[in-house]
């Protein structure tokens, strides 16, 4: 008994900082997942993620480190501007996920932008 | 044409052989017959001999370009330089299943040959369970994914691999971390079998241990190889993204070392017997669990994969072996108690190990929340994710309290820690003390940073301390007791990588700039000067290289582009290491008139990492050389039988 409230105590201890950390992190970082028409539909508070397929209208400036171009899913689409490096494998036809917010503007301000692998490597698991 | 149809029927035939070995090796376990485990065991080498002779037909189809077989003409063409037409065997989704089996067969077989002296229960259920485990494997390759499917018609060439792949890494990275989750299959095998068979010793701790720290070792290097791997391939300045990919292979990584630590104190102490049992469970159930989020695409993830028919028969094998385990722990929970009843005192070696332990489920539990995050809230509403920031707030705290347990815990003896123990803290708290000291000094304020370095410090210090210790007293006794300070070198590593991956992490610095030739850039005390740029055509592909002033270097960082492939651009990263940091210049793209435009990082101490692993390697290879097999161990010392079989 007494071993175990020796050996239980600290487990517990431990456990709860874990679950303390789990929640105020994911409180404070989580975002939405969602494809362009959900975020049409109802667009949410904060940062979020948005899947979509890049159109044929991506504009370069600034010596390409500024892009902006149309992301577009099945029924709803929507202008996206993105300051920085782009992926390699950017191109129209790609699915992007773009990380930001929905200005006023009604364009999405991507704070990071990030390319799924094209088919051609859908059989490769281990890559980046 | 012919290799498809020889290697359907090996597989096929190690389908019969391995549901065989799996029904003789269970009934000659109830029935502890002798001659039913021999034969059983060797219906599983009969198994692993068929999945080997199909690992050999589709290398053989690969290497001579035999495009009526699908697999071979989706992974490989007539262009592929010929190392990366044999990595294709590994590529793809149904060779990597084949290449997972033939690791579990050879290692199978290898722990399977002195495992007699483990008594015939034990070994015989053993050989049951790694007999189902690859029936598994071989019906999914031969019946749902096999990769000796025929083409219609033969084409004339194949489709080739992407150029992100055709790359070095590819070679190695693949089946490193593949072996490393195939080779944890071994000690779950042994524990389920000793749970099975009612034995709760240390035996089978002892005969798997080698095959544990292998399986350890291998993880280890897969993880950094794929960091290293991303960071001079892909081109985004960081090693690690916390994509759900990395992250479950992080995670049966930290449970086996959680497994590492607990399995000594059952050695040693003969307590923490259903712990140890659960551990190994938890680390292969990861493996199981890994493999079915990673082939199955239910979490949104920047790598899309082949959302094939194997996800759900993963997703089968993590329910059964789910229930399987829970109901052996179980059935087998009043066996599991403590041998000695001496009640440990928190401060110890064991209170030090049970709390590394505690510490590394809760960051597989941070990993593990962050990874399904999307699966459970998209049940309720809207898919959520968590990024890199969640993984640092969360799992940032227990990482350092794992350093500063690095720091104490090897120097606390077993059961109690008297006043000698705790004035041998004194050089790790010392140098913690010295290493904060010298950072306030030079002006650096971030908390992270001022809690990181100095623990660190400690947790190498404690390492050096243990070595000089040795070194003065009696240098044999690194040799003789080379299991110990080979676990210490490892230690002592880990703390260098920590070091490159903390600072890396803190002290990162980027700038995006577009530059015309002769003008340059300053970053962090680093000046590089933009001199031109020259366009190369070199066959399918055209490289445009852009060439920078670095000091006496020049940094030559470029952009490959694939007309075949839409335009596909490739980037090739320029890096150049300083005693104190990486340079890395990206070109991002270039205009007709001349100018480039450039991403620019300033990584520090990122080097460390790769020495760190490195330094690991050599404590894991310590750890191992030339010491009596465990089997051998085992016939020297009688095994104690402590329970009615």
């Amino acid at each position: 008994m007494i071993a175990a409230i020796r050996w239980g105590a600290p487990a517990a201890v431990v456990a709860a900082c874990v679950g303390y950390l789990i929640f105020t992190a994911s409180g404070g970082s989580s975002e939405y997942y969602l494809t362009v028409s959900e975020l049409r539909a109802n667009p949410p508070a904060g940062d979020v993620r948005v899947a979509g397929v890049v159109q044929g209208d991506v504009q370069k400036t600034d010596g390409g480190l500024h892009v902006t171009f149309t992301e577009k899913d099945a029924t709803a689409a929507m202008p996206v501007e993105y300051s920085g490096a782009l992926p390699d494998i950017f191109q129209p036809g790609i699915t992007v996920v773009a990380e930001g917010r929905l200005g006023s503007d009604g364009v999405f301000h991507a704070r990071t932008l990030l390319a799924k692998c094209p088919s051609r490597f859908s059989t490769q698991p281990y890559t980046q | 044409m012919i290799l498809g149809y020889l290697g359907a029927g090996s597989l096929l035939a190690g389908l019969v052989l391995a549901g065989f070995s799996t029904l003789l090796s269970f009934w000659a376990g109830v029935r502890q017959s002798a001659v039913f485990v021999q034969v059983g065991r060797r219906a599983f080498y009969a198994a692993a001999a068929m999945v080997a002779l199909a690992a050999v037909l589709l290398e053989t189809a690969l290497l001579t370009h035999d495009f009526s077989l699908a697999y071979v003409t989706e992974h490989s063409d007539l262009s592929t330089p010929i190392a990366l037409v044999a990595a294709g065997f590994y590529g793809g989704q149904e060779g990597s299943l084949l290449y997972w089996a033939l690791i579990l067969g050879l290692l199978g077989s290898a722990s399977l040959l002195a495992s007699s002296r483990l008594g015939e229960r034990l070994a015989a259920y053993a050989a049951g369970i790694l007999a189902a485990i690859m029936s598994f494997f071989l019906f999914v390759l031969a019946v749902v994914a096999s990769p000796f499917d025929l083409l219609p018609v033969t084409p004339p060439d194949g489709l080739g691999l992407n150029p992100i792949l055709r790359d070095g890494g590819m070679l190695i990275h693949p089946p490193v971390v593949l072996a490393g989750f195939a080779s944890f299959a071994i000690p779950f095998a042994f524990a389920s079998a000793a749970l099975l068979a009612g034995r709760a010793d240390t035996a089978w701790i002892r005969h798997t241990r080698r095959f544990a720290l292998l399986a350890w070792g291998l993880q280890t290097s897969g993880l950094l190889l794929g960091m290293w791997w991303a960071y001079h391939v892909l081109g985004w300045g960081g090693y690690w993204g916390w994509d759900p990919v990395e992250n479950v292979a992080l995670m049966p990584w930290l449970a086996t070392t959680a497994y590492l630590h607990s399995s000594q104190v059952q050695e040693q102490r003969g307590r923490m017997r259903a712990w140890n049992f659960g551990l190994v469970i938890v680390a292969f159930l990861l493996v199981i669990f890994g493999t079915f989020i990673v082939r199955s695409g239910v979490v949104p993830s920047v790598h899309t994969f082949a959302i094939s028919a194997i996800g759900p028969w993963f997703l089968g094998l993590l329910g059964i072996c789910i229930l399987f385990s829970a109901a052996l722990l179980a059935f087998r929970a009043d066996r599991l108690g403590a041998t000695s009843h001496a009640a440990a005192p928190p401060v110890s070696r064991e209170g030090a190990f049970v709390l590394q332990n505690l510490l590394l489920l809760g960051v597989v539990a941070v990993v593990l929340w962050g990874t399904v995050l999307p699966l459970v809230s998209g049940m309720f509403g809207s898919q959520r994710v968590v990024g890199a920031p969640y993984y640092e707030r969360a799992a940032g705290p227990l990482l350092v309290a794992l350093l500063a347990l690095m720091a104490a815990g090897p120097l606390l003896p077993w059961r109690r820690a008297g006043r000698p123990a705790l004035r041998a803290l004194r050089w790790p708290a010392g140098a913690a003390l010295v290493a904060l000291l010298a950072l306030a000094a030079s002006g650096v304020r971030s908390v992270p940073a001022l809690v990181a370095f100095p623990l660190a410090a400690a947790a190498g210090a404690t390492v050096i301390t243990e070595y000089g210790r040795a070194a003065l007293r009696k240098p044999a006794v690194i040799w003789r007791r080379r299991r110990r300070y080979g676990a210490y070198l490892a230690h002592l590593g880990l703390v260098v990588a920590a070091v490159g991956i903390a600072a890396s992490q803190l002290g990162q610095q980027e700038k995006d700039v577009t530059l015309q030739p002769g003008q340059s850039v300053t970053i962090a005390g680093y000046t590089l000067t933009y001199s031109g740029s020259q366009n190369q055509d070199l066959g399918d592909h055209t490289e445009f290289v852009a060439s920078m002033k670095f000091g006496d270097q020049t940094l030559e960082p470029g952009r490959a582009t694939y007309a075949l492939l839409g335009g596909q651009g490739l980037s090739h990263v320029a890096i150049s290491t300083t005693a104190w940091a990486d340079v890395y210049v990206v070109l991002v793209s270039s205009s007709p008139d001349g100018s480039a435009s450039f991403r620019v990082l300033v990584n520090p101490l990122v080097t460390w990492i790769w020495a760190g692993g490195i330094v690991i390697l050599l404590g894991v290879v310590l750890g191992n050389a030339g010491q009596a097999s465990p089997a051998a161990e085992l016939a020297r010392r009688p095994v104690p039988i402590t329970l009615p079989a």
